[in-house]
């Protein structure tokens, strides 16, 4: 018995299934995939151990700048993850074979997406409690204002991967831009000098970078300052909306016979 | 099934469908040839909704190919499988993604690894396949949901007989149970194996469609005979059988051979495809 071309999908229920099966999907081929996570957790492990004692007897609050610092740098370096992910479909010409099937674009955004969306937060997460375990970050006394600030950067963070990826010709490309982007953003945005040590051009510029937006983000949300977290989190949101918004757009078309590649 | 009517698409300079129109009645085989950049991908792609036409239309069972997204079954030329997921876990996510949920799942998975000779592959992962093995995983993602209209472009393109074979049987199988298949091929004799009407792009358009004894009813074969002292005579015409039964009574040597050749489906290619493209 063939399919009746004629039955539409199934509602809200069916959206939820289909979006589901691709996440399900993407999940397996995450996990059959973790070096490139293993090592965005290991190394700034590492690094926080290793730089913590010059932090602490250089600047007041040394720990909170090593653990939020490496933490937001590392972060930036996840990038890679979601442009890989993204990036690989086009490669593996799968793409243009899911955009055949009943999912319309939102939901294979969605699906493809939700597992980079919870390894960004595992990774996040696993620095923060790592770094009041090990480090002597204060241990947050709102819990639930850093676990926001986790959320929106997480998703501004999948944004620009998506965005990169469908901007880049190759994974060589995507590698490099996002390894040199994320060094300088979250540098400039003072991940690992604190911003008032920096030059006063450096301390303009700075503004530019999502990764100064994220610290300040992180450093307020841990010290449990409610103004301080929602501000920054405003700017890293809209950043993410309008990095979303690009990347869905471009990725609704699909590669095509475009130039790209 | 799948109208399609004056299809015209640009690339840039490129005019890749100039007037393309075909239409595929339920449980019809339509062997779609030409030569490289006919059009016949473009065509897919348009029906599949994957581009969009710059001029005439595409419907498929009355409706334009975005309201039936989904239960096409497209098989594309080039293999796009995820190297590191099993062909079990490529069915489930193209079959959940059409609608199918546990039992009829795996009833339709079970049923085309059967078919298709997948089942002892099920667990191996599409990266560790031959081409063969990782061509008939790609058509079983196209089935799997069993859709009434199937765009296989190429699906046995660099393939084993084993694979050949396979898709052959469940292309016919499906259009026996009602499925419209368009089915782009350079291996003319699966077309007279699928018994399928067959459609010829040159240029962005079809130039001519019918059944292969329509279209070849004017095209003339060939009687070769070979005498007693190794000198061959060929004669091309358009009535084989009588043209050697003319030959026979005119000549008074010794013949050692004959060979009587009806047009082929290749001779109707070259004839139509090939012949004056650019």
């Amino acid at each position: 018995m063939l399919l009746d071309v004629s039955r539409p999908g199934p509602g809200v229920l069916g959206s939820l299934h289909r979006i589901g099966a691709l996440a399900r999907h993407n999940l397996i081929l995450r996990l059959r995939d973790p070096g490139q996570m293993i090592s965005y957790v290991a190394m700034p492990m590492v690094l926080m151990l290793v730089l913590k004692p010059l932090y602490v007897r250089a600047l007041d609050g040394g720990a909170t700048q090593v653990a939020t610092g490496l933490m937001v740098m590392f972060s930036v370096f996840a990038i890679s993850l979601a442009g890989n992910a993204i990036l690989s479909e086009r490669t593996w010409r799968t793409w243009d074979r899911l955009r055949v099937s009943q999912a319309p674009a939102a939901e294979l955004l969605i699906g493809k997406t939700l597992p980079l969306f919870v390894v960004m937060v595992a990774q996040q997460s696993i620095l923060l409690v790592y770094g009041c375990l090990a480090i002597g970050l204060p241990v947050p006394s709102m819990p639930h204002l850093v676990l926001l600030a986790i959320l929106v950067w997480a998703f501004a963070l999948l944004a620009i991967g998506a965005v990169l990826a469908t901007l880049v010709r190759s994974h060589g490309e995507l590698s490099v831009i996002s390894d040199v982007g994320a060094l300088t953003l979250s540098s400039l945005g003072g991940a690992l000098v604190p911003l008032s040590l920096m030059p006063e051009w450096a301390q303009l510029a700075a503004h530019a970078s999502p990764g100064y937006w994220a610290l300040i983000m992180m450093q307020s949300a841990v010290a449990g300052d409610v103004a301080g977290t929602l501000r920054p989190a405003a700017v890293v949101l809209v950043i993410g909306v309008l990095a979303g918004v690009f990347a869905a757009r471009r990725l609704a078309r699909g590669w095509g016979r475009g130039g790209l590649l | 099934m799948l109208v399609a009517t004056d299809l015209v698409k640009r690339y840039g300079e490129i005019q890749a469908l100039d007037g393309f129109t075909l239409s595929v009645a339920a449980g019809e085989i339509v062997g779609l040839l030409g030569h490289n950049g006919a059009g016949k991908t473009t065509f897919v792609e348009i029906v599949s909704h994957l581009i969009r036409q710059d001029g005439g239309t595409v419907t498929i069972d009355g409706k334009p190919p975005s309201a039936v997204r989904g239960q096409v079954g497209v098989a594309p030329q080039h293999i796009a499988l995820y190297p590191s997921a099993t062909v079990r876990e490529h069915l489930e996510l193209y079959g959940r993604l059409s609608g199918l949920r546990r039992a009829a799942l795996n009833s339709a998975i079970e049923d085309l690894a059967v078919m298709l000779r997948l089942t002892d592959l099920m667990d191996r992962r599409a990266g560790k396949l031959s081409g063969g093995q990782q061509r008939r995983t790609q058509a079983a993602t196209a089935l799997v949901h069993r859709p009434g209209l199937l765009l296989l472009d190429e699906p046995t393109a660099g393939a084993d007989l084993e694979t050949r074979q396979a898709m052959l049987d469940v292309v016919k199988q499906r259009a026996g149970e009602g499925a419209a298949v368009v089915y782009t091929t350079h291996y003319l004799p699966e077309l007279t194996e699928l018994q399928a009407t067959i459609a010829v792009a040159r240029d962005g358009r079809v130039i001519a469609r019918g059944t292969y004894e329509e279209l070849a009813k004017d095209l003339p074969g060939e009687v070769r005979v070979t005498l007693e002292d190794e000198e061959e005579i060929r004669i091309s015409t358009s009535d084989p059988a009588a043209t050697l039964i003319d030959l026979l009574h005119r000549t008074d040597r010794r013949i050692s051979s004959v060979d009587v050749r009806n047009a082929s489906l290749d001779d109707l290619y070259r004839s139509l495809a090939v012949h004056d493209a650019p």
